[in-house]
Order: C-alpha cells, then structure tokens, then sequence
C-alpha cells in the first residue's frame, strides 16, 4: 500500500473525489477529475517528491489509470518504498 | 471591481478540446448570454444547435464546434458583465481564432457561426479523402533540442513530418504519417517524454495548402473583414493584427502554419499585460506552464459561470 505522501499528492489532482471519499487501489484516477494536464503536473510532482525520474514504460497515460498502477510504477523506482 | 477593470488583460480564447454536452448543455440552456447566441446560431444556421449538439456524437462534430464558439463568446460576454473583465487586446489559439474574430469585430458574429459550420464541413469532406494517413500527436516534457533530434532522424528516415503546435517549451504538436506513431511514442518515452493524445484530422501544416486554397475561394470570397476594435494577436507569430485583411489571413494561414502560443505570450507579455481571461471550456492554453509563470490566469469555463454569485447591492 502507498504511504500517506503519495495519497496526500494524488488527492489534490482529483477535484471530483470528495475529502471523506476512500482512494482504492482500482479509483479511476480520470473519472474524478485527473486530465492530461493534471497527470503532467502529476507527475512533475511525484518526481520532485520522491527524486526520481520516470522513463520508458512508465511514461504512459495507462500509468495514470488508478492509484494501483502508478503507485506500482512509482514504487518500482523507489527501492525503499516496496 | 474597478481594481479589476485595472488590470491590463487579454482576453483569450482557446483551442477546442472535447466538451461534452454533459458539461456544457446546462450553460447553453440556462446562462442569457448563451441563450441570446444560440438563438443566433438557431437563426444562422436552420436548426437548433442545442438538440444537434445534444443528440450527435463526436468530439468535434459541426454541432459541437459551433457550441464551443458560442460558449466561448457568452463566457467573455459573462465575465465582462459580472466579473468587470476589460480587455484591450484579444488571442485565440487554433480553433479560437474563429472567437477572436467575432469577439474583435472583425466579422459579425452570424457570419463567424456561418462559417464555423461550413468549415467544420470542409474539413470533414477534405479528411476523408485527402491525407487520410496522418496524425497530429501531442506530447510534453521535451525540450527543443530532443525535439530536433527527433525531427533529424524522422528526416533521415526520408520521413515527412511537421510541427502543428508550439504550447511550451517543452509542449509541442508534431504531425506526422500514422505509421511512424509508434516509433514516436517509443522515442519519447524513451528520453522522458510523455505522449497525451493524438488528433484526427490533423491541423495546421503547409501541405493541406490545397484546403486553404478551397476556403479562400468558396467561404471567404464574399466575406467582409472590418478592421477589430482591439489588436488581435496573430496565432501563427503573435504580431499584433490591426486589420479587417490581417485578421482574414490569420483565419486562412492557421490551415497550413503552426499555431504558435510560445509567440503570443511572448507579444502580450511584451506589451506589459498582466492577466489573461481565458474564456472558454479549456484544459490546455490556460493551465500550462508558460502561461502560469507569465500572467494571473482567469480562466471563465461554463461550471463557473453556472454557480450561483451573490447579487451586488443596489445603490
């Protein structure tokens, strides 16, 4: 499960998900609210955040898809985190 | 307010993205200032607009662009209005070059609706036959120089390809042959880039010259451009247009000359503009870095238009 950064970071890119609302690993990042935009500032975000640099496969609008998948992704670049 | 009206703003209008009839119909119906502009459109154009729009699918149908002009100019109309925004010079990026037309003057707005649908219509009939094998793919996070790399080795590879849009510096439009689509993606991704979507029809490239020679001939011939009431910025280098003849060349170059929006902040920056009110259902031209870093941002989207404002007091 990802740590209480990277849910604090996410929830700000997803205006449509209510403040008491549960992220799960399958939320549907786009329904509530993460457009394209919103997953480029993401994603400047997290690298800044967790001082890594996502490349190749990672950088996907797939990557994007759910909490699930990009904390996978995320996670996979950040030894300690897994 | 008057500290608002202070401001030196520009007002902007964007390039189209997807805006559903979910998002956007309740606006239409309900705000007087779109309704007054429907009913133009309803006029204009022998149908209702409102039902085409809610009842045809497609992004970017002729129903779905004429909604997105006509919400465009009744969100400037509605922050003029209410929140006293006072522009003196006027931009549109891509599809809002159409808006920017009306909004400066240089065409009434019944001819504009007119001509959004017509062109909408060309460009259907030209795409479906011409050039059906190219994309336009947008793509952020990479810088100039990769790009050039890129755009040497599609050369080498006697690829044809061009840039359609420049948003930012590391944010471009490239337009290319579909079957190089994913050998791009993969270079992309390779060196840190980040593919967002991919267009069809493409837009904004020197070989669908033959289109820009149709609507010259067919749409614009019996058009009368007045020169605007403000300075339009010109999408294609961002010099200040200051007439009826500039203003329709900038409509016809924007089939075959990139859309530059680098070069209209720089032009509005240059000219000592503080704010851009960018009016319209946009997620693009308002939210990227170069226009953050260089200006207060209003943007004016049909969900704020739609929440309830508190009545100013009568004196």
């Amino acid at each position: 499960m990802w740590d209480q950064q990277f849910e604090e970071l996410l929830r700000q890119y997803l205006p449509f998900l209510p403040a008491d609302e549960q992220l799960t690993e399958g939320t549907p990042l786009r329904d509530f609210g993460l457009d394209s935009l919103g997953m480029v500032e993401l994603l400047a975000a997290l690298e800044g955040t967790y001082d890594v640099r996502f490349t190749d496969d990672a950088l996907s609008i797939e990557t994007f898809e759910s909490p699930g998948v990009l904390w996978k992704q995320l996670a996979d670049l950040i030894p300690s985190a897994v | 307010m008057k500290t608002e009206s202070r401001t030196r703003t520009a007002m902007v209008f964007p390039g189209m993205g997807p805006s559903s009839f979910a998002d956007v119909g309740k606006f239409m119906l309900i705000n007087p200032h779109a309704r007054k502009l429907v009913a133009v459109a309803d006029d204009v154009l022998g149908y209702s607009l409102v039902d085409k729009f809610r009842d045809t699918e497609g992004d970017y149908s002729e129903y779905a662009q004429v909604a997105f002009l006509v919400n465009c100019l009744a969100l400037a109309e509605w922050a003029e209005k209410t929140l006293d925004v006072v522009s003196e010079i006027v931009a549109g990026p891509s599809f809002g070059e159409k808006a920017a037309t009306a909004y400066s003057g240089s065409l009434p707005v019944e001819d504009v609706i007119l001509l959004t649908a017509q062109l909408a219509r060309y460009l259907d009939d030209y795409f479906a036959v011409e050039h059906t094998d190219i994309v336009t793919h947008s793509f952020v996070r990479v810088g100039e120089e990769r790009l050039a790399d890129i755009k040497g080795e599609l050369t080498d590879l006697d690829e044809w390809h061009e840039i359609s849009c420049y948003v930012d510096d590391d944010f471009y439009m490239l337009t290319l042959r579909e079957h190089n689509l994913e050998w791009l993606k993969k270079r992309l991704r390779a060196i840190g880039g980040l593919s967002l979507y991919t267009m069809r029809p493409p837009m904004h490239c020197g070989i669908f010259e033959p289109l820009r020679t149709k609507v010259a001939e067919e749409l614009f011939t019996n058009l009368e451009f007045a020169d605007p009431r403000i300075p339009v910025v010109k999408d294609q280098d961002g010099s200040e247009i200051t007439t009826g003849a500039g203003v329709r060349e900038m409509l016809l170059d924007g089939f075959v000359r990139p859309t530059r929006w680098t070069d209209i902040v720089a032009t509005l920056k240059a000219r000592g503009i503080e704010r851009v009110c960018v009016a319209g259902a946009d997620s693009l031209f308002s939210r990227v870095g170069l226009t953050r870093k260089n200006f207060d941002v209003l943007a004016v989207n049909p969900r704020m238009a739609m929440q309830p404002r508190r009545r100013a007091a009568v004196a």
